[in-house]
């Protein structure tokens, strides 16, 4: 009764959760091994079977619902994914199977297909519906589509182009290798890059879909990515734990100290609340309570810096040992980072919280 | 809307909370509520009064298990209705700390005739606590005090100083944890009292903290306390003591939490008119961004306090968890309260009673904080449980 969990019809129990994140985990584990999750990061063969894999195991169709998981559950995988640092294509696939699943045309059928057995990856754009005003944005003049998109995940191993555009409002689904779509990786952060795709007159196939089931899917897309960062940076505070309790200076473990106890104990107040927020904005989304939208925006708003404070104190625990890049620790810093920052990050949820308290800007 | 949607705690308790409502409705109204106010604010709070008239109608131990006359309520159910309490600004002090801590303590380590005689008055807010626990040398290490009780016959007599008891000078008992066995080892030769304030050898002394309100230190000289009044066996103090911590700690936090939360509520009813200098503030995007912040931290918040009802609710004992919830909500009353000014300026200093305040209770809410940060367990204790306990890590 007091968990307002135990009330909800939609969505797997706690015992099928724990069960969907052993295996989920356990997957990742072999299929994407932390020791040459690096390497296999730039290896677009590699993604491309750790795609069917993740095919075979049934979550490639996350999104799609039907099979009593939802937003609960996306968030536990892409935990998991960000645990792993694991680059696996599987936003587009949700924000694609989330728009495709309203839709009856044999083509949207044919892709959705394809996604569920993984003979498709997508790379999604989100464009005027990003939050992020650099983010860039398509124009559709019937089945032909123009513009620039900036800070697209994942198109490197991607098979085709999802494109939220409001001009006119809608989808633009693009083939990855059609004529007339450049992709250029952008280095930086985010490893692997991001792309900035110039789309010069390309042939789309245009899904007509409704501007909130837009701004739905990318509500989610940017819960999911905070689940990622979270799982990342769960994952690199988990090994400084783990080093607090080997690692001696001064003659004693370095997680006696209370300077570092105090650290740890601070990020974990972090990564609980970033946890428990996501998990009940995701919850109130798969309750249909119309409320979820203000308690997303509070998740992201709290995750932005208390993740991103967790994955800095984790690299200061874990000291020079951490730093060099053969180590796990900084691919879980990029990915925090990467993550947390995109589609407006905090700075939009902190805005939107307040326009929900004191009324829009006048 | 000037708040942030609230949690569906479940039908059981949104019920229950109706009915605390209709309650408060009829027996806490403007006239009781403006007589409140009337009172200096040292005086607020407390009223044994209003707390006679509270367990009349059966709402002092709504907590507890029926056997001991009290309504079985679940942890959520509890915190509905301290919230409401809160909310409500009806006093409650006079009874809080026997109905949750003395009473706790007596279910599990009273005897039959302590719980007969103890509970029912308790009950009926007819008893009122303060808690004598730290002392000039035991703060954080409580399990250092040396206030010192020697067998004399059918009594106790007792010898020391007590520190910073809050209400100690309205109670008209303190809960009392003294030393009866100096040789045995720290924890282990401690045991519990109860006694009468009133008592011959007893010294009060109280002192206005920051917050507004007094909390006192106590000289106790050769004090004879009866044998009877002893809680749990000799030298077993230390379980008694903290055996009954994990369900008060939530109430107490839930308590804060409806604090924080009015004041929020009534800071962003405040920005939504406020004009200043010829400008709106909510249109200030350093105003719009600080409350956004704020709003997010107390959805965390509430959180971290859900997460202790269920444990407390699947029979756990929240440990770890009930020190991040302590040490968060604390913490997030500070900036509130360090936000206020900032937004308010100059004027968020002046006091409810001062003239042209805008918001007379954020610079209360500010210095009520420390308490917050303080009492309890200190906020870097709860940083070295989180640690040791939640974390493992290496004492």
């Amino acid at each position: 009764m007091s968990d307002p969990g135990s009330e909800v019809a939609a969505g797997l129990t706690e015992a099928e959760r724990d069960i969907l994140r052993k295996s989920v985990r356990d997957f990742l584990a072999s299929a994407w091994p932390p020791d040459e999750s690096v390497e296999n990061a730039g290896d677009a063969a590699a993604t491309a079977a750790l795609w069917r894999g993740m095919a075979r195991q049934g979550l490639t169709a996350l999104g799609s619902g039907g099979d009593g998981t939802g937003t609960r559950e996306i968030l536990l995988v892409f935990e998991e994914l960000g645990r792993a640092a694991c680059p696996a294509p599987l936003l587009g696939a949700v924000a694609a199977n989330l728009v495709l699943s309203r839709q009856s045309s044999n083509a949207a059928q044919a892709l959705r297909d394809d996604i569920h057995q993984g003979k498709a990856a997508i790379a999604l754009a989100l464009g005027a519906f990003d939050g992020d005003p650099a983010a860039g944005g398509i124009v559709l003049h019937g089945e032909i589509a123009r513009g620039e998109l900036r800070f697209v995940e994942g198109a490197g191993a991607a098979t085709h182009l999802l494109a939220f555009t409001d001009a006119p409002v809608g989808v633009a689904c693009i083939a990855a290798g059609a004529p007339g779509v450049n992709i250029r990786p952008t280095p930086g952060l985010a490893v692997p890059p991001f792309s900035n795709i110039v789309l010069d007159g390309v042939s789309a196939v245009r899904l007509n879909t409704a501007r909130d089931t837009l701004e739905e899917t990318a509500a989610v897309a940017r819960l999911a990515c905070a689940g990622r960062a979270l799982g990342a940076a769960q994952r690199a505070f988990d090994l400084a734990v783990e080093h607090s309790k080997v690692r001696k200076q001064f003659g004693q473990l370095i997680g006696q100290f209370q300077a570092v106890q105090h650290k740890l104990a601070d990020c974990l107040i972090g990564l609980d609340g970033a946890r428990l927020a996501l998990d009940s904005a995701a919850e109130a989304r798969d309750a249909g309570n119309a409320d979820w939208p203000v308690f997303a925006s509070a998740a992201v708003a709290f995750a932005g810096p208390a993740l991103r404070d967790v994955s800095i104190e984790t690299h200061r625990a874990l000291g020079a040992i951490g730093y060099a890049e053969e180590h796990e620790a900084p691919r879980h810093f990029r990915r925090v980072h990467a993550d947390l920052v995109r589609f407006g990050g905090a700075p939009r949820a902190r805005a939107e919280l307040a326009d929900y308290l004191l009324g829009p800007v006048q | 809307m000037a708040t942030l949607p609230a949690h569906d705690m479940g039908s059981a308790a949104n019920a229950f909370r109706a009915e605390v409502r209709t309650w408060l409705a009829k027996n806490w109204t403007p006239e009781n509520q403006a007589a409140h106010r009337r009172k200096p604010f040292k005086e607020r709070g407390w009223d044994a009064e209003f707390s006679k008239l509270m367990g009349r109608d059966g709402w002092i131990g709504v907590g507890w298990p029926r056997k001991f006359g009290g309504q079985g309520c679940s942890v959520t159910e509890q915190l509905a209705f301290v919230t409401e309490m809160a909310n409500s600004g009806a006093p409650v002090q006079a009874h809080s700390t026997g109905e949750s801590i003395v009473a706790q303590a007596l279910f599990k380590h009273g005897t039959q005739e302590q719980q007969d005689e103890w509970l029912p008055a308790i009950r009926r807010g007819e008893r009122s606590f303060a808690l004598g626990y730290s002392e000039p040398e035991a703060g954080s290490d409580l399990a250092a005090l040396r206030t010192r009780a020697v067998r004399d016959g059918d009594h106790w007599v007792v010898n020391g100083q007590k520190l910073w008891s809050t209400g100690g000078d309205k109670a008209e008992y303190i809960w009392l944890a003294v030393r009866t066995d100096p040789e045995a080892k720290k924890h282990a030769g401690i045991s519990v009292l109860i006694v009468d304030l009133h008592s011959p050898g007893v010294t009060l002394r109280p002192s206005l903290a920051l917050y507004g309100k007094t909390f006192s230190a106590q000289f106790y000289d050769n004090v004879r306390v009866p044998a009877t009044n002893m809680v749990g066996a000799v030298n077993d103090g230390w379980k008694v003591i903290t055996d009954a911590l994990a369900a008060e700690r939530v109430m107490i936090g839930g308590t804060r939490m409806a604090g924080i939360e009015r004041a929020f509520d009534r800071l962003t009813e405040y920005l939504k008119t406020a004009v200043v200098g010829g400008k709106a503030l909510r249109n200030d995007p350093v105003v719009r961004d600080r409350i956004g912040a704020l709003a997010a931290d107390i959805e965390i918040a509430r959180q971290f306090q859900m997460r202790n009802s269920r444990l407390i609710e699947q029979g756990k004992v929240p440990l770890h968890e009930a020190a991040v919830g302590k040490v968060f909500a604390s913490e997030l009353q500070e900036r509130l309260g360090q936000a206020a000014l900032d937004i308010l300026g100059t004027r968020g200093l002046l006091s409810e009673d001062a003239e042209g305040a805008p918001l007379g209770e954020m610079e209360q809410l500010l210095r009520h904080s420390i308490m917050g940060m303080i009492g309890g367990g200190t906020n870097e204790i709860q940083r070295n449980v989180i640690a040791q306990r939640g974390l493992d890590l290496p004492r």
